[in-house]
């Protein structure tokens, strides 16, 4: 199943590694880390306003904000946050295409964890402004905010074993 | 001589298992990545709000009072797998002078985000209204020094090959 997707993208890949940009970031010693930057830079402002979610449902800390309050407020830039990411994670991509799609960390943090938890993501999001009424948040809500939580964490773990697959 | 100590300190018992035993040398680097990205994360936000640009809807105090545990929390867990993970390369990371910039930037940033919390009114005095350009000067500050520990974070790697 696995191999099968890897053939099937392989073109897509090489595609992408052979444009301008992608040899660039490749080639340059400055461009790389720049462009890692911008990555981690919106993965800190997804996580942060995801888990900032999470942990209200959960009623970790102080509460003199509701849930939904805290979902209103940080909406905008969760998802600004989430552009940066996929611009900056596209880019990282293109450069070495065809290496991380023959690591197995990569694809399953790509293929597998990210969509559920971005899935599971926005279901949350969706459900919190009726959890997230009151300053106590209900069982539901709370479990919710937990597994999201878990999700992401397990993205971060996948993606800090990407190096340990390179071939 | 820096060598030398984190040489020694790579040696102890318990951080030769650290760095010997893959689960948890794993395990350790992803608490560090998550904590680190939440505590940047949720600073960013705090600086955001403090240039009007973020969260605007309710006084500035409630949001700092809601964030500011979850920053330090997580900044705290980050610290510490952070000196785990550091101390199981001691010998390297010690003498590395792009590591040596990382910690400073990273201390910059803490010092910014302290002065940020400080200009920010107590819950009891808030009126709701737009902050003092002092305190805009400082969020932005504080923004572009964790930004700046990012870049040195993957600087590390990119440069030094360590990490």
């Amino acid at each position: 199943m696995q191999e099968q997707t890897q053939n099937w993208l392989m073109p897509l890949c090489q595609y992408l590694q052979a444009t301008s940009w992608a040899t660039a970031i490749r080639t340059s010693l400055w461009a790389y880390p720049f462009v890692q930057l911008t990555h981690f830079t919106g993965v800190s402002l997804w996580l942060g306003t995801n888990i900032a979610g999470d942990l209200r449902l959960l009623g970790v800390g102080k509460k003199p904000q509701t849930a939904a309050h805290v979902r209103d407020e940080l909406f905008v830039w969760n998802w600004i946050g989430f552009c940066i990411v996929v611009l900056g994670g596209f880019l990282l991509f293109s450069a070495t295409a065809t290496s991380y799609i023959r690591n197995p960390a990569f694809r399953t943090k790509l293929f597998m964890l990210v969509p559920l938890a971005l899935v599971w993501h926005v279901f949350v999001q969706t459900k919190t402004p009726v959890w997230g009424q009151a300053s106590e948040t209900p069982s539901a809500g709370r479990l919710a905010g937990l597994i999201e939580l878990l999700l992401w964490f397990c993205v971060v773990m996948a993606a800090v074993e990407i190096p340990n697959y390179n071939g | 001589m820096l060598h030398n100590v984190g040489e020694v300190m790579e040696n102890w018992g318990w951080v030769h298992y650290v760095s010997t035993t893959a689960w948890l040398y794993s395990g350790i680097s992803a608490i560090h990545y998550f904590t680190l990205f939440i505590t940047v994360g949720t600073a960013v936000l705090i600086d955001l709000r403090v240039l009007g640009l973020a969260a605007t809807r309710k006084p500035v105090s409630q949001f700092a009072q809601q964030v500011y545990p979850w920053l330090w929390g997580a900044f705290w867990l980050a610290i510490l797998s952070g000196f785990l993970e550091f101390i199981t390369d001691a010998g390297d990371y010690l003498p590395d002078k792009v590591f040596e910039t990382k910690m400073t930037t990273i201390l910059l940033a803490v010092i910014f985000t302290l002065l940020v919390w400080r200009s920010i009114p107590k819950a009891e005095t808030d009126k709701g209204g737009s902050l003092s350009e002092g305190s805009k000067i400082l969020a932005a500050l504080s923004l572009i020094f964790w930004i700046g520990s990012i870049l040195a974070g993957v600087e590390i790697a990119a440069i030094s090959g360590l990490g």
